[in-house]
């Protein structure tokens, strides 16, 4: 199975190039049948790089440990699930995966686009393949999966396989951890599409809207998943590494935030392109930078350049990964510079106040939001250069600079979709953001009589109100037009309104989303903890809640050994829950974490953590902390999922129209949100 | 309605600041966010993972001492930085190159406001009658919608 393997991965490496050669070769000469053959040498390439998939999973899930990788990464007793995620949890298995997901897309890429896009088709896959070529390389020539252990003897080498494996990490022994690398990285690799539509623009010159319509959904998807993944890393970072938070500003958890911000620029841009034919030239900027900051995300976490508790394979691959980059962006700015004639806005700014200029306003922040994230995230490389000294850029230097910056556009999520395209009169404005206005005022003098004192916090929740009431009067306002005029209940207006126009209103779930993540980042602000040492019998007290420990007890399993804690909690006197921190040393791995016990609530998490033992007493030194608010950080991150698969749904008058007249896409909604 | 506007603005801005209140008394806990565990585990002095971590435990000493002698933030960090190196700091001091990292993220943003005012302005044509703002019509486009009202029944009867 380690041939076929590699032998696949060889394969695969050599479609890739044809396609590119192919893809170029066709779209040049406009030969349909070259250009076929472009994409016949795309399915293949997809095809051998799921053959090197299911050759590595068969080694991981058959205990071979005579391939390297396997004797690295997994262990005999490792339980089958966790063995599936091997395949990602090392360097070369990562980068195989990547190359994997991004076999996938272009196949359906491919498989999708056999009657439309046929001009752009040929240099979509030659540059989609041109990307597959470099990872199907790194992972064939720099990061093989497939390599073989070995001893060196007297007869010279001789095939070895050790008895186990070293295990998986730990940390990554935990079920949103499987979920969560593939969710990001069909985020970062989804990012490839757009950009292969953009190139392929470029090149022939078919710069109209097109390609903009085309790849929207291209990126919504990406941008979903990203968004779904950087969420379940919070989450298993909150439930694994027993600190009480969900984020800290490192850097690999930095580079996933980066793409998904320029992802959200264009998400908002791409319409006053559809809807305006303005800002063209921006839009190829953002799809470049947006894909950028994906390879460079992918850089950030796998070479090592920076320190990070997330990067969990490093190796010497970062020069080939910046010479990546280089190509990337010399080829696509190149491109863009040849273009410019190409790109001249079709119209003008009719006033100031305006959905467009508030997609202008949204712009700038999100862009400015991502310079000063990377800004911060390689900062502590360029005083290494510049000055020789090696400085930490951590959460206190991200906080002051992010969160004005995100309360901003928490605003912006509320006013933009109240403004109307073209020119917005004093009248509407007055209209739409007096009761908004309103409840939010209300609402800020509640939560100062209430003893929010903190200013960050005390904004949060002020614009919060502001935002949600905004949100929720559009629902009202259409939902009662429909009730007046179709004699509809209001549970029937809601869903027929929903239905005609998704992507309006699944834009709305998606700013109604973001409200309910700010509204958990606020709760950061009133958390408590406590830690102390604790044996049977003994209390500890955090704001209302008492913990007793009743008893301490060891064990094994096949994988780990552990101590548990059973611990009683009351809260204000009467019975509350009991709760089981784990703290797992694991046998193959030779390493200890923590097993973390939260209670959820809507108001505040209960969070225990064992966080060890202290040898001389034999007590346990428990740490336990009062989240407030932290399962709305969830609760939003699984409403903006749902809000774009709204959006991504064909509504109902674009379902209409396509049986009007096949093939024919819609043009944007008046007043779509994403 | 203007006054009552400025009125609301006003109230606003009275709220934020009273909201922003005296500076607390550090505590470990406090400082503990502020500053990065050495032991090599890559996180802030609350967030180190690590089991029994002794330098965990000796920095957070060094930290309670500080603070019983009555020192505030700015002097507890300062030691820290004297005594640990300037690393141990998890945001870089406002001095020398290292204000740098503070000051650009603000004058991108100001930029950024500056290129968005300028485009905003450029592309702000002056108000041109109706009929010439009317953007031109997709026959194609207009031939659809006409065959669905006809076909949804919403339009004029024959």
């Amino acid at each position: 199975m380690i041939e076929v393997g590699s032998l696949a991965l060889i394969g695969a490496l050599a479609f890739a190039l044809c396609a590119i050669i192919a893809g170029a070769v066709g779209g040049k000469l406009r030969s349909a049948r070259v250009v076929k053959s472009a994409e016949r040498a795309t399915l293949a390439f997809a095809a051998m790089i799921t053959v090197a998939v299911v050759a590595l999973e068969y080694l991981i899930l058959t205990d071979n440990f005579h391939a390297a990788y396997v004797a690295e990464h997994s262990n005999r007793d490792l339980q089958t699930f966790y063995k599936v995620a091997v395949l990602w949890s090392g360097q070369e298995g990562s980068l195989l995966f990547w190359t994997w997901l991004l076999a996938m897309y272009s196949a359906l890429v491919v498989l999708l686009n056999r009657k439309k896009n046929r001009q752009l088709m040929p240099y979509v896959v030659a540059v989609l393949m041109g990307v597959g070529t470099f990872f199907s390389g790194i992972t064939f020539f720099v990061a093989n999966p497939f390599q073989e252990l070995s001893l060196s003897s007297a007869s010279g080498l001789r095939p070895f396989s050790p008895a186990d494996g070293n295990g998986l990490n730990p940390l990554l022994q935990y079920h949103s951890m499987v979920i969560h690398p593939p969710m990001l990285y069909l985020g970062y690799v989804g990012m490839a599409v757009p950009f292969a539509f953009a190139m392929a623009a470029l090149i022939t010159r078919q710069l109209g809207d097109n390609w903009i319509r085309t790849t929207r959904r291209w990126t919504m998807v990406p941008w979903m998943l990203l968004g779904l993944g950087i969420i379940l890393g919070g989450n298993w970072a909150y439930a694994v590494l027993g600190w009480g938070g969900y984020w800290g500003w490192d850097p690999v958890e930095n580079a996933s935030l980066l793409p998904w911000l320029s992802g959200t620029a264009f998400l908002h841009s791409v319409m006053i392109q559809e809807k305006r034919g303005m800002l063209k030239v921006w839009n190829v900027v953002l799809v470049i930078t947006t894909f950028f900051l994906s390879i460079f995300g992918t850089f950030l976490t796998r070479s090592g350049i920076v320190s990070s508790v997330h990067a969990f394979a490093q190796s010497n691959i970062g020069p080939v990964f910046a010479v990546f980059l280089a190509i990337i962006v010399f080829f696509s700015l190149t491109l863009l510079f040849l273009r410019l004639d190409h790109l001249k806005s079709e119209n003008k700014l009719d006033s100031v106040i305006s959905r467009e200029s508030g997609f202008l306003f949204n712009n700038w922040i999100l862009l400015a939001l991502v310079f000063a994230v990377l800004w911060g995230t390689l900062f502590p490389l360029i005083s290494k250069a510049v000055q020789g000294q090696t400085v930490t850029v951590g959460a206190p230097f991200f906080n002051k600079t992010a969160i004005p910056m995100g309360l901003l556009l928490l605003f912006l999520t509320g006013a933009g979709p109240l403004l109307a395209w073209r020119k917005t009169s004093f009248q509407s404005l007055k209209r739409n953001f007096t009761v908004p206005l309103a409840v939010a005022l209300v609402t800020g003098v509640v939560l100062f009589a209430a003893g929010v004192r903190h200013l960050y916090a005390w904004m949060t929740l002020f614009l919060s109100a502001f935002v949600a009431v905004c949100v929720l009067g559009e629902f009202w306002k259409g939902a009662r037009t429909r009730m007046r005029t179709a004699g509809e209940n209001f549970a029937l207006a809601v869903y027929n309104l929903t239905m005609r126009n998704t992507r309006r209103y699944g834009g709305y779930v998606v700013h109604l989303g973001i409200v309910l993540l700010f509204i958990g980042f606020a709760g950061l602000a009133f958390k408590a903890d406590i830690k102390g040492d604790m044996r049977p019998g003994d209390l500890l007290r955090v704001k209302d809640y008492l913990l007793r420990c009743d008893d301490l007890v060891s064990g094994e399993t096949p994988n780990y050994e552990y101590v548990r804690a059973l611990i009683t909690v009351t809260k204000d006197g009467h019975a509350f829950t009991t709760m089981h921190p784990e703290k797992r040393f694991y046998k193959a791995s030779q390493q200890p974490t923590s097993y973390v016990a939260i209670h959820p609530g809507l108001a505040e998490d209960l969070y225990v953590v064992l966080a060890g033992m202290d040898q001389d007493s034999g007590k346990a030194i428990v740490q336990a902390f009062v989240n407030p608010l932290v399962v709305w950080v969830w609760i939003g991150g699984f409403v903006v999922f749902l809000g774009t698969l709204l959006a991504l749904v064909p509504s109902r008058v674009e379902r209409e129209m396509a049986t009007i007249r096949p093939g024919h896409e819609m043009a944007v909604q008046s007043d779509d949100v994403i | 309605m203007s006054s009552r506007f400025i009125t609301s603005l006003m109230a606003v801005a009275l709220l934020t600041t009273v909201a922003r209140g005296a500076a607390p008394k550090p505590t470990v806990q406090s400082i503990g966010d502020q500053v990065m565990c050495l032991c090599g585990c890559v996180a802030t002095l609350n967030h180190c993972p690590h089991l029994n971590c002794a330098t965990q435990a000796e920095m957070r000493a060094a930290i309670g001492k500080e603070i019983a002698a009555g020192k505030d933030e700015t002097a507890i960090l300062q030691d820290l930085a004297i005594q640990y190196g300037v690393q141990v700091l998890a945001a870089p001091p406002k001095k020398g190159f290292n204000l740098t990292v503070w000051i650009l993220p603000g004058i991108g943003l100001l930029a950024g406001l500056a290129v968005a005012i300028v485009l905003v302005r450029r592309w702000h044509a002056p108000s041109a009658p109706a009929s010439a703002a009317a953007p031109p019509v997709d026959a194609e486009l207009l031939a659809a919608v006409e065959e669905e009202i006809k076909t949804s029944g919403l339009g004029p009867k024959e």
